[in-house]
């Protein structure tokens, strides 16, 4: 635990002071630590990995010095640049005018595209994106398939109507 | 001077587009049977979707009327403000020739999705005829 303290806390003056006179096989401070017993366990710990992050390249110099400590780029962000069209406006139209599943469907994935996006998924966002408009698109036609149904079905009435009038006597 | 006209041309045709249809539905009255399709959803299942009485509400915004508009649903009267000030972001983007930066946050769009399956579902309850259209 107090090994922790000194390898972390204190930045190279300190280290290569400690460092040098007993180790001479190499000028970098992790090659010290390394095979001591102590060391094991704070760098199992999350903490020190947590907190210096940025810190910690230029303490250590050499990204090959620790194979495997670090994911590569860990992405907690919303990534630059513009966020691509969540098509909410146009989903929640066709929902309301159309009022159809797929509408609903379509602000599922609206939604999805500003989750994923906000948590740096930008393959992921602009898919759910597709599928946003996608959906908004096939329940507006569905909605106009609807509409002609709907047409046929009072002129049908209207037809029979007339049909039965003539033939009443 | 003219990319600022074009890149003002969104806004302004939706703007413009918003105004015929609040203009055509506060003319022509969606009261009277015959002058819109009746919506599919109700005319198929007999229960009323999200949407209805949307166009009854419009009008009645048209005519300033709005205890009214908030009887017929109370969600597209909700929405006016909200798509007010999305426009006016979208107009101010247009005209500084800007990219959107913004997503809205998550909770926001799910929450939104959470209201109207629940407004769709409490209007077609029994006791609950307030909300329904």
């Amino acid at each position: 635990m107090r090994a922790c303290g000194s390898v972390v806390v204190p930045l190279p003056p300190i280290l290569y002071g400690e460092v040098t006179p007993m180790s001479t096989d190499g000028p970098y401070p992790p090659s010290a630590p390394e095979p001591d017993p102590g060391a094991p366990a704070p760098y199992g710990q999350p903490a020190p990995y947590g907190q210096p992050g940025p810190a910690q390249p230029p303490a250590y110099q050499q990204p090959g010095a620790y194979p495997g400590g670090y994911p590569a780029q860990p992405v907690y962000g919303a990534p630059a640049g513009p966020p691509p069209d969540n098509f909410l406006v146009w989903a929640i139209l066709s929902t309301v005018l159309c009022c159809l599943p797929l509408g609903i469907v379509s602000i599922v994935y609206a939604a999805q595209v500003n989750d994923k996006w906000l948590r740096g998924d930008v393959a992921g966002a602009t898919e759910s994106a597709r599928k946003a408009k996608q959906f908004a698109i096939w329940s507006a036609g569905v909605q106009a398939v609807v509409l002609v149904l709907i047409g046929i079905f009072y002129v049908g009435i209207f037809a029979l109507a007339l049909g039965t009038a003539s033939t009443a006597p | 001077m003219t990319s600022a006209v074009r890149r003002l041309a969104g806004p302004a045709a939706a703007a413009a587009l918003a105004a015929a249809v609040v203009g055509y539905v506060g003319a022509v009255d969606p009261n009277q049977a015959g002058h819109y399709p009746t919506c599919p959803f109700l005319f198929v299942t007999g229960f009323y979707c999200p949407g209805c009485g949307s166009l009854r509400a419009i009008h009645a915004m048209a005519h300033l009327d709005l205890l009214t508009a908030v009887d017929r649903n109370p969600l597209t009267v909700a929405a006016v403000p909200l798509l007010l000030w999305t426009w006016l972001r979208w107009t101010r983007r247009a005209a500084r020739g800007r990219a959107r930066t913004w997503a809205a946050p998550p909770w926001a769009v799910w929450s939104l999705l959470g209201v109207i399956l629940g407004f769709w579902l409490l209007r077609n309850l029994p006791g609950l005829e307030w909300l329904a259209p």
